[in-house]
């Protein structure tokens, strides 16, 4: 089918000036949705990431009793070389509990650090499983629960899912909200497309009239909702990007606490999701004046 | 050129359009449809073009069965049929110039025959010193030249008149007739639809007039009762 691309810039420029109040609200509309299904991807590719950092590290922690006799420890030590679930260990000893806190919580502020001394922190005993299974850590934390001059346990599994049930919590609502905003936008950009095409009636009966195809009416319209979808989704993935330079900048700063450095997410996955974004966009634009058109024209 | 066989038209149930009507045009013929408002000559004329659906019998056009034609064949079949109407149905924004190009344009006729073919048109229709007015700037006979120049411009087989004289004074009406009449001699098939018994008097061209939805006149030479 013959269309020079003149026509459907000039004709698409002109129904976007046409209607600015109503193309505002949708694209406006689909940008705030958009955002929000965005930072709720963002949530679980962070959650995702921390997951994964545990699980390639550290899942247990025995922290021991400040005054842990040597002999105590001894069976302790003796425990872990033979327990055959685990594949390594390593001690952190007082001083090095220490060192560690200094330097990664308060690097910056010698006043806190020299109020803390080593026999405040305990030692422990950072534990690697041999297989990442959480039922066989579960068993082989419990086993060291009840050993004499242990003060506790602490699994990685512990802390990860009180994140995950707190971000789960977050995610749903934000998706839910983007959803129903997603609805909305996809109302309005029909709504929108609807009007424009009221207010060409007499050119779209005449084009009818002298046998122009449906196609030939249906895709400046179409175009014209494409465009609202895109840009919102745009504005949308813009504040997205925004959002996670952020708390990146958060987490960099000095009193942020180390676990949630796993929550970062590079900026790979945040153009990811902006494609993604872009992509629901596009479809939503092209859906909601695809169905404006198809009942208008009734073809 | 044009056929019905006993085609019925239904308007919601209820309201009876059209009852077995049947007739056949011929290439380069001029018909008069006649009868009184509610008769039927609108949905005659809207049925050949494919705006309405018969509800039982079959519609030929240029040789076609318009009824089983596909929905995305219509525009094409309507490149054929040239339709103009009482109230011209001209775009106010848009000069007469680019009221009668935009009929090439979305039909995707390439730019030069455009440029070609419309100031051709505007010529034939005695326009060509008013090509930049806009709509509400002519007088109605002016603005129904318009129009027939935007049915005429891509040389349709058929053209199918809705009382195009109604808004029209008769020495206006006269000079419009006159200009169908051309068009019909170039061997395009005239379908008017019209009320004006002086015109359809003096002309003396064939006749079908319509009563409730039925033919009960056609009369080749015929007048208007």
């Amino acid at each position: 089918m013959p269309m020079n691309v003149d026509y459907l810039v000039k004709e698409t420029a002109r129904n976007l000036r046409r209607n600015l109040t109503l193309t505002l609200a949708s694209v406006l509309t689909v940008a705030v949705s958009l955002s929000l299904l965005g930072v709720a991807l963002l949530l679980q590719k962070g959650v995702n990431n921390a997951t994964d950092r545990w699980e390639n590290g550290v899942e247990f922690i025995i922290w021991v009793q400040p005054d842990i006799s040597e002999n105590q420890k001894n069976l302790l030590q003796t425990d872990l070389d033979n327990s055959t679930g685990i594949s390594s260990y390593r001690y952190v000893s007082q001083e090095e509990a220490l060192k560690e806190f200094n330097e990664d919580y308060f690097p910056d502020n010698p006043e806190i650090t020299q109020l803390v001394t080593a026999d405040v922190i305990p030692s422990s005993y950072r534990v690697i499983p041999a297989q990442l299974n959480a039922e066989a850590i579960e068993i082989i934390a419990s086993g060291f629960e009840a050993k004499p001059g242990v003060k506790k346990v602490v699994r990685a599994t512990d802390e990860i899912s009180k994140i995950e049930t707190a971000t789960d919590v977050i995610r749903w609502v934000v998706l839910g909200a983007g959803i129903i905003l997603l609805a909305t936008g996809l109302l309005l950009i029909l709504n929108t497309i609807r009007m424009a095409m009221f207010a060409r009636r007499r050119e779209i009966e005449v084009m009818k009239l002298v046998g122009a195809t449906n196609w030939f009416i249906l895709i400046p319209f179409m175009l014209e909702g494409t465009f609202h979808g895109i840009i919102g989704a745009a504005l949308g993935t813009a504040s997205v990007y925004g959002a996670n330079r952020a708390f990146e900048e958060w987490l960099s700063s000095d009193n942020v606490l180390n676990i949630l450095q796993s929550f970062a997410v590079g900026s790979g996955e945040v153009w990811e999701i902006g494609i993604l974004l872009l992509g629901i966009g596009a479809l939503v634009g092209s859906v909601g004046s695809a169905i404006a058109a198809y009942r208008f024209l009734d073809v | 050129m044009i056929k019905l066989e006993d085609v019925t038209k239904v308007y919601k149930g209820e309201v009876l359009a059209l009852r077995d009507a049947s007739c056949d045009i011929q290439r380069g013929e001029f018909v008069f449809l006649v009868g009184q408002s509610g008769s039927g000559k609108s949905t005659f004329l809207r049925l050949l073009n494919k705006e309405e659906e018969p509800d039982s019998g079959r519609i030929y056009v240029a040789g076609k069965e318009i009824g089983s034609l596909s929905k995305w064949r219509v525009p094409r079949m309507r490149r054929q049929i040239g339709s103009i109407f009482q109230d011209f149905k001209l775009l106010p924004n848009k000069t007469v110039t680019q009221n009668v190009a935009f009929a090439l344009e979305v039909i995707g006729t390439p730019k030069h025959i455009i440029r070609d073919q419309v100031p051709a048109i505007l010529e034939l229709v005695g326009l060509h010193e008013k090509t930049h007015r806009f709509p509400h700037e002519l007088s109605g006979g002016e603005q129904q030249r318009v129009s027939i120049a935007r049915a005429f411009v891509n040389r349709p087989l058929i053209l199918l008149a809705d009382e195009p004289t109604g808004n029209l004074d008769p020495g206006t009406s006269v000079e419009i007739m006159r200009l169908l009449e051309r068009i019909n001699e170039t061997g395009t098939t005239v379908v008017m639809a019209t009320h004006d018994r002086g015109i359809v008097d003096t002309m003396r061209r064939r006749v079908i007039e319509l009563n409730n939805g039925e033919i009960v006149r056609d009369q080749a030479r015929g007048v208007y009762e």
